[in-house]
């Protein structure tokens, strides 16, 4: 693993773990989908980071293949209720999200299969099915800050005539920050499989950039899922809501 | 064709003001799009809230007098017209976001 990031990605898989057994706790409460998609996301990831990273935390070389093949998996596994998370929310009835999600997962699915098809998981820039899995899990990372985006413009102008909570537009923006970080994740993950396959050494720029990316990560999601009282009041003082002009 | 709530709003807004068919339906869109809305998919809560604060400011821009008066009217009358079981539903982005944060 990079020389630092693996802390941040320990620090991220913690995270991710204690958020999705929130999330799936709040599944079991209301019934509702979304929160089960987004906590089994979670889950998948929170495993995946963890079992990744664990080598270069307790300082052994690698794992057994088998159990990097079931690591690799656990992540792509994760990515379709992600998908099925951003697809129910924001666009439940348009065919065009309906073909994005089946393109994302032939990729995820096809691109995996090929990539760990010799029995190991061969990371490098030159391996055509390591850039197809990549746009399987880069693309729902993008499409989740586009879209959390848009709805953040939206509910800002439903805040200002009390239509939304203040806080929820807000959350609009951690989300798509989240999504914004883990596209740039995703990006050194590029730079990542670029270097280790021709130097088998990462730079200083790459560490960085992943470190940095899942501690900001982490930090959105803080505030989204965990929004600490002083914050929510921060938020809710800050925001413009119209008065009634007929009170006048 | 469908009857959508704005379409019931844009035909009580041109009865109750002196407008024609396009500026009714013009004026009601700027203002629902200006509150972060979907024309297709309001509810009656949030018609009414744009009634409220923004319509009342469209309606004096484009010379209508008492505007305020004229923005209840038009409310009373989509009241009795609609039904007001159309609120958010859980499955609203809003609401779910709400959840997500426990708030």
């Amino acid at each position: 693993m990079e020389e630092n990031a693996y802390l941040a990605s320990i620090l991220a898989s913690i995270f991710f773990l204690i958020a999705s057994m929130r999330l799936i706790r709040l599944h079991r409460r209301t019934r509702e989908r979304p929160e089960l998609l987004l906590g089994l996301y979670f889950a998948f990831s929170g495993i995946y980071y963890l079992g990744y990273n664990t080598p270069s935390l307790l300082q052994f070389d690698a794992w057994p293949a088998p159990i990097n093949l079931a690591i690799e998996w656990a992540y792509i596994l994760g990515v379709f209720p992600y998908l099925l998370f951003i697809r129910s929310v924001f666009r439940p009835a348009a065919t065009w999200a309906g073909c994005f999600v089946a393109v994302c997962s032939v990729c995820l699915l096809v691109g995996t299969l090929l990539l760990t098809q010799d029995g190991t998981v061969d990371y490098a820039l030159t391996n055509p099915w390591f850039v197809v899995q990549w746009f399987g899990y880069t693309a729902p990372c993008f499409w989740l800050g586009w879209e959390a985006m848009l709805y953040r413009q939206n509910a800002t102008k439903r805040a200002r005539i009390g239509l939304c909570p203040p806080i929820v537009a807000n959350r609009y923006l951690l989300i798509a920050l989240f999504g914004c970080f883990q596209v740039f994740a995703c990006l050194a993950d590029l730079s990542f499989a670029n270097e280790v396959g021709s130097s088998e050494t990462v730079s200083l720029l790459t560490d960085a950039l992943l470190g940095g990316a899942e501690i900001a990560s982490v930090a959105v999601l803080w505030l989204a899922f965990f929004p600490p009282v002083r914050y929510t009041n921060w938020i809710t003082r800050r925001a413009v809501i119209l008065p009634t002009p007929m009170d006048g | 064709m469908a009857t959508t709530l704005f379409d019931i709003a844009a035909e009580r807004l041109e009865e109750r003001c002196d407008m024609d068919r396009l500026a009714a339906r013009g004026t009601l869109r700027l203002a629902v799009k200006e509150a972060g809305l979907d024309v297709q998919n309001l509810t009656i809560l949030q018609l009414r809230a744009v009634f409220e604060k923004l319509m009342p400011n469209e309606l004096e821009a484009r010379g209508v007098t008492d505007a305020a008066a004229t923005c209840q009217a038009v409310m009373n009358d989509i009241a009795s017209a609609a039904s007001t079981a159309d609120l958010t539903t859980s499955s609203s982005p809003d609401e779910i976001f709400k959840r997500l944060g426990g708030s």
